[in-house]
């Protein structure tokens, strides 16, 4: 068996190519047991390839894999039967019923406790008694998962989880991670979009064109965060406001905008240093302040877009310190 | 994990409505085509009929033999139409097991669980197997409650060396849709080799008949393997284990291949 320290999932230099294409080039990653990671990237940036290697449903061109542990390779069916999967294209065609279906996945994944199936099939609002390939989207991606998460595995790999899913599953999808965590298991997921993975992942991994661009925790984006302030004063302050904004530091695009008659509005962008924007414009004579909530998805959109062809070395990973 | 072959009980439970179908299938044709034989195959009319037919064509079908009750059931069932019939649900079964069920995206979620590929292979092709033994069990029962009643004159022993011929033959067609759908993951080259593999084995056991010439054909003809040597009236014979080899083969080469491919990419 395996010990506790070690991560459930590491990778170096992991490579996975298809012909000339290349999906993945060489990532290295580490997933601590009992963390929920969250791997997020656009369309065809890895993260599905990823996760089938994880599973040993594809086959690296090289680099080094271990998943709880094993080689997914070596580890094999019994390394799987720790593991709950959820594909991110779930296709579920058969006419056999929900219940049956899931009792035929759990024949061969660990062992299910009994009424576990119901109990998650209650939280997540999915009648078991309907045959799955009339279930909708949302209904389907129940049932996958269910069949992820009814052995209690110690890993869990799920790819878009929250895809068809309305808002009010998703909120006790995110309560079933946080159960998973605090019973110590370790849950690894994949969005194109931040906000499904910010609210229970505590580390997360940027992936783009096969690469991972940035690596923290959903905490430290966003105390780096770019914020947009803005301040209106009277017209008589306004250029002993702008001197002041010049003077500090992390402003940038500082700019004066018409505010109606007697006032100037100032706006700017504010990287970080919070506390010591709010103590030097306390000293102005404020007639409005306003801070936008930071926008987290517009910086990973601004990961998406890095030109990636001048850097032919993926990026060290180790830039930013992660946080745990 | 507790109750032995999971995937193999599941491929039953899922194909028991088409195995229902196919079974009332085999059972229309046979009770549509044995008990006419005492109507005009036993009286020399059948026989008549066929000589009025081009010898080409009747060679082709194999019909030189259906003036006696042997070669009539042979001739109509288990040389035409019960081929056909199996070959179809063969190659639609054979197909399923491996390559539709990855092409529509359900086999990446099998394998993610606790179960071995080479597992998901053996079983799935056994119950597969077992679906068309059934049906070549349903024509022995069929045609050995006909015997007498249509007066076929059909040796028990004889009939089960024709239907494990038969068998053979049909589960080749089988073999090669799921062993190419194995190697491949394809739907479409795991239909076009099993169809592919039982219309060159009557086409080429149908140009042998033609003339001592082309009959070097039936050497290389899964057919010829099968009903080469009529085993309806003369029992077994070594090459209709020849087909169980070929067989074995495409299973062992799909698995090679499959346990060690990329799936559902």
């Amino acid at each position: 068996m395996t010990t506790d320290t070690e991560a459930a999932v590491s990778t170096r230099g992991l490579t996975k190519r298809y012909g000339a294409t290349t999906a993945l080039h060489g990532l290295d990653l580490d997933i601590p047991r009992g963390s929920v990671f969250g791997m997020i990237g656009p369309n065809g940036a890895g993260k599905t390839t990823t996760m089938r290697l994880l599973l040993d449903i594809i086959r690296p061109t090289g680099g080094d894999l271990t998943v709880l542990g094993r080689s997914p390779r070596g580890g094999g069916a019994e390394l799987r039967r720790r593991i709950g999967y959820l594909p991110g294209e779930l296709h579920l065609g058969t006419r056999v019923k929900g219940r049956e279906f899931l009792a035929h996945y759990a024949e061969i994944s660990g062992p299910v406790r009994k009424g576990a199936v119901d109990d998650l099939a209650d939280r997540l609002g999915v009648d078991l008694g309907r045959p799955v390939r009339s279930l909708s989207k949302g209904n389907k991606q129940k049932v996958g998962l269910i069949q992820a998460f009814m052995h209690e595995p110690e890993l869990l790999v799920l790819d878009e989880p929250t895809s068809g899913l309305d808002p009010l599953v998703q909120q006790e999808f995110h309560a079933m991670l946080h159960e998973a965590k605090a019973k110590g298991q370790t849950v690894f997921l994949s969005s194109h979009v931040l906000s499904e993975v910010q609210q229970t992942a505590h580390e997360i991994a940027i992936l783009k064109q096969g690469r991972i661009v940035e690596r923290s925790t959903v905490a430290a984006l966003r105390e780096n965060a770019v914020r947009h302030v803005k301040l209106v004063v009277a017209e008589a302050d306004a250029a002993s406001a702008r001197s002041t904004l010049d003077a500090l530091p992390g402003v940038a695009d500082a700019a004066s905008v018409p505010n109606g008659p007697g006032t100037v509005a100032l706006t700017a962008t504010l990287d970080s240093h919070v506390d010591a924007f709010v103590k030097a414009v306390a000293l102005l004579d404020l007639v409005d302040l306003t801070m936008e909530e930071p926008d987290l998805e517009e910086m990973v959109l601004a990961y998406y877009g890095t030109d990636l062809s001048s850097t032919a070395e993926p990026v060290d990973a180790d830039r930013k310190p992660v946080k745990r | 994990m507790n109750r032995p072959l999971p995937l193999f009980r599941r491929s039953m439970l899922d194909g028991w409505r088409g195995l229902l179908g196919w079974t009332i299938g085999i059972l229309a044709a046979l009770f549509l085509y044995l008990p006419l034989y005492p109507s005009f195959g036993g009286n020399g009319q059948m026989q008549q009929i066929i000589d009025t037919l081009p010898p080409e064509l009747v060679r082709s079908l194999n019909y030189d033999q259906i003036g006696s009750g042997p070669g009539y059931a042979q001739a109509t069932f288990y040389g035409l139409i019960g081929f056909v019939l199996l070959t179809i649900a063969a190659v639609g079964w054979g197909t399923e097991a491996i390559a539709n069920d990855e092409e529509n995206g359900q086999l990446e979620l099998t394998l993610a669980h606790g179960v071995l590929r080479g597992q998901v292979l053996a079983e799935r092709s056994a119950a597969v197997l077992v679906k068309l033994a059934w049906l070549a069990i349903v024509s022995v029962v069929v045609v050995m409650a006909l015997n007498e009643p249509a007066e076929l004159g059909i040796e028990f022993g004889n009939l089960v060396a024709t239907a494990v011929a038969f068998l053979g033959l049909v589960s080749l067609a089988a073999t090669a849709a799921i062993g190419v759908g194995a190697a491949t993951g394809r739907r479409t080259w795991a239909v076009s080799a099993g169809s592919g593999i039982a219309v060159v084995a009557y086409a080429l056991n149908a140009l042998g008949n033609q003339s001592d010439e082309l009959s070097w054909l039936h050497d290389w003809s899964p057919y010829s393997w099968a009903y080469g040597d009529s085993p309806i009236l003369n029992g077994w014979n070594g090459t209709i284990w020849l087909n169980y080899a070929v067989i074995a083969v495409l299973l062992l080469v799909g698995w090679l291949v499959f346990r060690r491919r990329d799936v559902a990419v």
